[in-house]
């Protein structure tokens, strides 16, 4: 039986689910912690489902042996259950206001007519990797396919302030999307920039993935794109940005997506942290893409391992394998430089002679020498993860 | 008069065309988790699915009891969620036995 574009682990996962399918041919039975199903969502590819309302979709490993990943693969993850489903050009605006000399209402033409900037940037998700956590932690159970890799286009988010024009005391800009919660009480996402931050030559307003319409699980027809920060700051379908005075003090800033204040951004496994911040740049990652995690290989037959690297925005500098658990660590050939906030490929050349277990690692630096940890670091929200991965293959 | 009323319908016509391409629409599966019977599975299904699917419950890691009344307590707290007091016990201990460590 062949089961496309799922992992090993997923495999496992999903398979009884999948022969209860096949032999009934009832709907899927419940899945507990961890267990996978691929689901096709409008506009995407089948992903791995991780919760129907609000959709979360995670994107099988397969895609990443491509150096961009497709629209229709990239991961989902909204917060709120009213998300939205349809979006009316003809009435929809990207609204600026507050702390502003001119109010702005701007269609999307009006927003083309800024000039286009383009690049690749990795998208993650802060909570990637979260169901490696131990002990285990509450929120979505992503695996690694919390992330992407996407070609970007849009405009300046700065262009359009200075359009807008910004009043002396402005500090932050609020960003909202069409999604709504489910109940009055329940807080409206908002994320905030301070506006140093905001007015980055490369933060941008995107309406084009891989030069195509943004789906609209991926936040059509435009969303915020932070490049080296985590997705929770990508605000998607961008409606209304808000020039404030003064800090922003909503729930998404104030309780969630914090971190400990920590140099690691990490405390005793199990325990509270002290003192909290809001979580902001990307850890430094590499993963092993192919032959995945638990395959087999024929002894004396020489195989390209390949994967991926990428950082909070500073490059790969260098990424090394090790085929024995971590004793010798060699240097991988990288591939294609897209810039400093695209991931890069690295390839490394395997010829096991003799049949058995081996235990692979990858690490990666970035060019400002930040690396990974080889134990698993914890915090009680499951952010940041990006120890280094033990992948095991298996020589016949 | 034959004329106006041939410019009126284009009009509408190009109009229709116009709204049709401006707007972008999807339609979601529904969600097709369903919560395994057993005492208090009825508040479950009541009170949780007001915001969420179920499978925000099945897809977590097992947690014990007390972890799931903080979650439940929070999901009151935080989020405003409308659960009577009496339910949260119900709602904690069926999770907490069905997708939980039982104890």
């Amino acid at each position: 039986m062949h089961l496309p574009g799922i992992t090993r682990r997923d495999f496992l996962k999903a398979v009884g689910v999948t022969t209860a399918m096949a032999a009934t041919g009832t709907l899927p039975p419940v899945l507990y912690a961890g267990e996978r199903r691929l689901e096709t969502y409008p506009e995407k590819a089948d992903l791995l489902l991780l919760t129907a309302r609000p959709p979360q979709l995670e994107t099988p490993l397969k895609y990443f042996k491509e150096l961009i990943t497709p629209n229709e693969a990239l991961f989902v993850r909204w917060h709120l259950a009213n998300i939205p489903t349809s979006v009316d050009l003809a009435t929809w605006r990207l609204v600026v206001h507050g702390e502003v000399e001119n109010a702005l209402s701007l269609t999307l033409d009006d927003l083309k007519r800024f000039e286009k900037i383009e690049y690749t940037a990795v998208i993650q998700c802060a909570g990637n990797g979260r169901s490696f956590f131990d002990p285990p932690v509450f929120g979505g159970q992503w695996l690694n396919g919390a992330m992407g890799n996407v070609t970007w286009s849009g405009v300046r988010l700065r262009d359009v302030l200075k359009r807008a024009g910004i009043k002396a005391g402005a500090q932050e800009v609020i960003f909202k999307g069409l999604d709504n919660p489910p109940l009055p009480t329940v807080p409206g996402f908002a994320k905030s920039l301070a506006l140093d931050k905001a007015q980055e030559d490369e933060i941008m307003i995107a309406y084009e993935m891989n030069g195509r319409e943004l789906p609209l699980l991926n936040g059509y027809p435009v969303r915020l794109v932070v490049p080296g920060w985590y997705a929770t700051y990508w605000v998607k379908s961008l409606s209304d940005m808000e020039v404030a005075a003064r800090p922003f003090e909503g729930f998404w800033k104030k309780s969630a997506y914090r971190i400990p204040d920590t140099a690691c951004g990490c405390v005793e496994p199990g325990s509270t942290p002290a003192k909290t911040v809001p979580i902001t740049r990307m850890t430094t990652r590499s993963l092993l893409i192919n032959p995945q995690d638990g395959s087999r290989l024929k002894a004396g037959r020489p195989i390209e391992l390949m994967g991926v690297a990428f950082s909070g925005g500073y490059g790969i500098k260098e990424v090394s394998v090790s085929v024995n658990g971590g004793q010798d660590w060699r240097p991988a050939r990288l591939g294609k430089d897209l810039g400093r906030h695209s991931w890069v490929q690295w390839y490394y050349p395997m010829k096991p002679q003799k049949a058995g277990s081996y235990d692979v690692r990858v690490r990666a630096v970035n060019s400002i020498g930040e690396s990974q940890p080889l134990d698993s670091l914890w915090n009680p929200a499951g952010y940041l993860w990006n120890k280094i991965e033990r992948n095991t293959l298996i020589v016949v | 008069m034959r004329i106006r009323l041939l410019f009126i319908l284009m009009t509408i016509c190009a109009g229709g065309a116009a709204g049709a391409a401006d707007l972008h629409r999807i339609t979601l599966p529904p969600p097709t988790v369903s919560l395994k019977e057993g005492a208090g599975v009825y508040v479950v299904r009541r009170y949780c699915s007001i915001c969420h699917s179920l499978d925000y419950i099945t897809t977590q890691p097992k947690f014990p009891k007390a972890k799931w009344q903080a979650e439940v307590a929070k999901m009151i707290k935080v989020y405003g969620a409308p659960i009577p007091e009496e339910s949260v016990k119900v709602i904690s201990d069926y999770i907490a036995a069905y997708y939980g460590t039982g104890s």
